[in-house]
């Protein structure tokens, strides 16, 4: 299950990066930042999920799996978790996580966890930049081209 | 006073004498003297087929998900590591406490089949049998026995276990064993990996999961894969290509280790049953030292215990980047 | 019978030489030791080991691979799908060191893929393949290839054969095609001493008490052992694992599937199991194997009775690797006794 090839013409490495991001803040956030018109990279695909703890280890293992370079998980900070527990839930299974991926050789910068509210869209902007910085520095992800 | 076959035998026949059980789950003899095989009584006349000896490897407890049906207790073996699975089974509300008879018998390691005729040079068809001695193990070969240092030839997981005796049982067969003396630092294998740059763990996981053949008997023969339909085997969505490769087969080793993050019990009989060799107990050592070191927490100890993927505390570990 | 004419021998320090060179005009798969030893494509003759009983994969990898692209299919201009054949292996393919009962597993395999229905991408692969087997003196506990009237020593079933008699190898065309790869490669040949048959005999002492069974009316005694409890016990025991069938030489089941991407896919057909119960999992829900006893005594089924009706032979070599790797010692070479005994049919 390759990803399709997007026939871009690429000139200098630019990585796929997923960011699963929650619905009641992180992706009213990533709203924000785009109506307060700040800067962001153009290669985070954003998907929506209902909390962070809609995310299971299965959907990233998948991506990192079929050739994404990083998977970020972004939901509201501690306490303010719409379902009250879904991102405490999401915290301790992303850190056991990411210990497991970065035993098989994925880097720990690949898969990252965020808190990001829906009133901070300078936030969202600056670790979505963040991470695509860290990940663009780390190269194609080894394990995408395997088959 | 080490448990024998012959114990075993006798007291599971009064088990079924005097109403305890109505069935039993232990070990036979099987193919030659170095396998045994499960072996499921109704009554106690068979229990003469039963044997307890140092190549009782299998966990029985899954078997025990067969059993939620029939009528009266159904009476098992365990070891400790066995015992540890019962208890997540428990945990997890698989079985039944008030169905099943738990029949322990401490356990002193058991041995490695392909290292024993390694270190002998022997065929199998030459070794007769093998007893436990202590600190070794006596080999019965055709020339004559031969004692072999555990530590040669003991099973993977046997060599950093911390439950030798079962922590929960209806009876115990044989004196506890509190502690075993070769066991030293449980995790030295999963820190020498953790120590290797990322290109050369990568290379190292290719290499071992290229010889892959999905033949998913480490799944099936997992005490704590309970699941009736497996996330693998889902046609919609399909998690999983049937296509053989290594993206795929990383993706069902990394999903299948975090499955049983929390509550694999290190009873090794997913690396026991694998044709092919992969360690796969590596994936689920590190799951266990993550999960230890983070949330201080031990699978297959105590039934009440919360599983630790299934609960939180405001002061965890935070974000990270 | 082989020729004698065509025998020859090597010396066993002049292998190495030979394979090297096989190596460089063919695709050469042989026995390889990583992990275990396992059949593999190798570039030179130092990769090669000879020092196993037999490999833990049959070599049917090379025939029928686990997954093999069937072809690639991608969206093309206003004429619609356009589509290219897969990998296919157009390639002249030498595998050396398989042994006679695998040899024979190919001739099994054969009535299913060159029978009423031909299977391109099986026979390209087996009509461009010498076979060069290693007779086997030494074998397994569980091995039990007499049983179906197999000479592990023999050449029967291979283009060429080896056996290592000591010093020296005793080397045998079985077929045109063995006699012509031979002459290609001469020169690392000598003629005979004299008494080589004398040594393959000596060694030929190490196959004394293999295990035989009489396996000549078993299709016909286990027919009425369909609907017995014997299936139960065996059943309780299975895990549902593949093991038994992927390790097989003669399980020849496999899947379709196609991967279907925004601008084209492909179809390949991988391998498959009637040990797992998707195998005969209808799109309604309904499974008519539903339980592992049902699964398991399909498998002895077809082994020893269903193949048999269909192709006169048992579907079976005897090479003990189900026995050897079951991770519960589930036992075929037990259950035919079973079967023949009546205790099968007693339980």
């Amino acid at each position: 299950m390759k990803l399709p090839d997007t026939k871009e013409v690429q000139t200098e490495f630019k990585p796929k990066i997923l960011a699963f991001c929650c619905n009641w803040c992180a992706y009213a956030g990533a709203d924000l930042a785009g109506v307060s018109r700040f800067q962001m990279p153009t290669n985070v695909r954003v998907i929506r999920v209902m909390c962070s703890g809609r995310v299971p280890p299965e959907l990233v293992i998948r991506a990192l799996a079929n050739g994404l370079d990083g998977v970020m998980i972004l939901g509201c900070h501690p306490g303010e978790c719409h379902y009250s527990e879904g991102n405490y839930l999401t915290r301790r299974r992303a850190h056991v996580l990411k210990r497991l991926l970065s035993y098989i050789g994925i880097e720990p910068d690949r898969f990252q966890l965020r808190w990001v509210s829906a009133a901070e869209g300078a936030k969202f902007s600056a670790v979505v930049k963040e991470a695509a910085d860290k990940i663009t520095a780390l190269g194609p992800n080894r394990w995408g081209d395997k088959r | 006073m080490k448990a024998t076959s012959e114990e075993v035998k006798t007291s599971v026949k009064k088990l079924f004498e005097d109403g305890s059980i109505g069935h039993f789950i232990g070990y036979e003899m099987g193919s030659d003297s170095l396998r045994v095989t499960p072996c499921f009584l109704k009554s106690g006349q068979a229990a003469s087929r039963l044997v307890w000896n140092p190549l009782c490897a299998n966990n029985l407890s899954k078997y025990l998900l067969d059993f939620g049906k029939v009528e009266g207790k159904v009476g098992i073996m365990v070891k400790g590591c066995d015992s540890r699975s019962v208890v997540e089974l428990l945990k997890e509300h698989q079985i039944d406490r008030d169905k099943v008879f738990i029949v322990g018998v401490p356990c002193s390691g058991i041995v490695d089949r392909e290292k024993l005729l390694a270190v002998l040079g022997v065929s199998p068809g030459e070794v007769v049998a093998v007893e436990d001695d202590g600190d070794a193990f006596l080999v019965t070969i055709k020339e004559g026995t031969r004692r072999v240092k555990k530590e040669q030839v003991l099973r993977g997981e046997c060599l950093v276990c911390r439950y030798p005796t079962p922590v929960i049982y209806d009876m115990l067969i044989g004196e506890a064993v509190s502690s075993l003396p070769w066991v030293g630092d449980d995790y030295s294998s999963v820190k020498e990996l953790e120590a290797l740059s990322s290109e050369e763990k990568e290379r190292y996981w290719s290499s071992e999961l290229s010889r892959c053949i999905r033949c998913y008997a480490c799944r099936n023969i997992c005490p704590v894969c309970t699941c009736v339909e497996c996330i693998f085997d889902k046609k919609a969505p399909r998690w999983l290509s049937k296509a053989s490769d290594v993206s795929e087969n990383l993706v069902y080793h990394l999903v299948r280790a975090f499955h049983v993050a929390g509550r694999c019990v290190d009873c090794g009989e997913c690396e026991r049953a694998c044709p092919m060799h992969i360690p796969l107990r590596s994936l689920n050592k590190k799951v266990e030292k993550d999960i230890l070191e983070l949330f201080g927490y031990t699978a297959g100890i105590d039934v009440e215990q919360q599983p630790p993927l299934t609960t939180y505390q405001a002061g965890d570990l935070d974000e990270f980047l | 019978m082989v020729n004698q004419t065509k025998s020859r021998i090597i010396e066993k320090n002049r292998l190495t030489e030979l394979l090297d060179e096989l190596a460089q005009g063919y695709h050469l798969i042989a026995p390889v030791r990583d992990n275990d030893v396992s059949f593999r494509r190798v570039e030179s003759g130092s990769e090669v080991t000879l020092d196993y009983i037999n490999t833990v994969l049959s070599p049917k990898n090379a025939f029928f691979p686990q997954t093999e692209t069937l072809f690639r299919f991608s969206r093309g201009d206003s004429q619609g799908f356009r589509t290219e054949p897969g990998t296919e292996a157009d390639r002249e393919q030498v595998i050396f060191g398989i042994r006679p009962c695998d040899a024979r597993s190919l001739r099994l395999m054969d009535m299913v893929f060159n029978g009423q229905y031909k299977d391109s991408y099986y026979l390209k692969k087996r009509e461009k393949t010498t076979l060069i087997g290693l007779a086997c003196f030494n074998p397994d506990k569980t091995c039990f290839c007499p049983t179906f009237g197999i000479d592990p020593t023999s050449g029967e079933d291979v283009d060429i054969l080896f056996s290592d008699i000591g010093d020296r190898y005793l080397v045998e065309a079985s077929t045109e095609k063995g006699a012509t790869l031979l002459d290609r490669f001469a020169k690392f040949l000598s003629e005979l001493r004299g008494d080589e048959e004398q040594l393959r005999k000596a060694r030929k002492a190490g196959l004394v008490g293999m295990k035989k069974l009489d396996v000549s009316a078993i299709a016909d005694k286990i027919a009425p052992l369909y609907e017995g409890d014997y299936w139960n016990s065996i059943g309780m025991k299975c895990l549902g694992c593949g093991i038994c069938t992927y390790l097989c030489p003669t399980c020849h089941c496999f899947d379709i599937a196609d991967v279907n991407l925004d601008e084209g896919g492909e179809r390949f057909r991988c391998w498959d199991s009637c040990m797992f119960p998707e195998f005969t999992l209808m799109a309604s829900g309904e499974n008519p194997r539903p339980n592992r006893k049902a699964r398991v005594q399909q498998r002895f089924f077809h082994k020893l009775k269903y193949f048999h009706d269909r192709n006169a032979e048992l579907a079976c070599v005897g090479c003990g690797r189900c026995i050897r790797y079951c991770p519960v010692n589930i036992d075929i070479a037990r259950i035919i006794e079973d079967v023949i005994s009546g205790k099968a049919g007693n339980e």
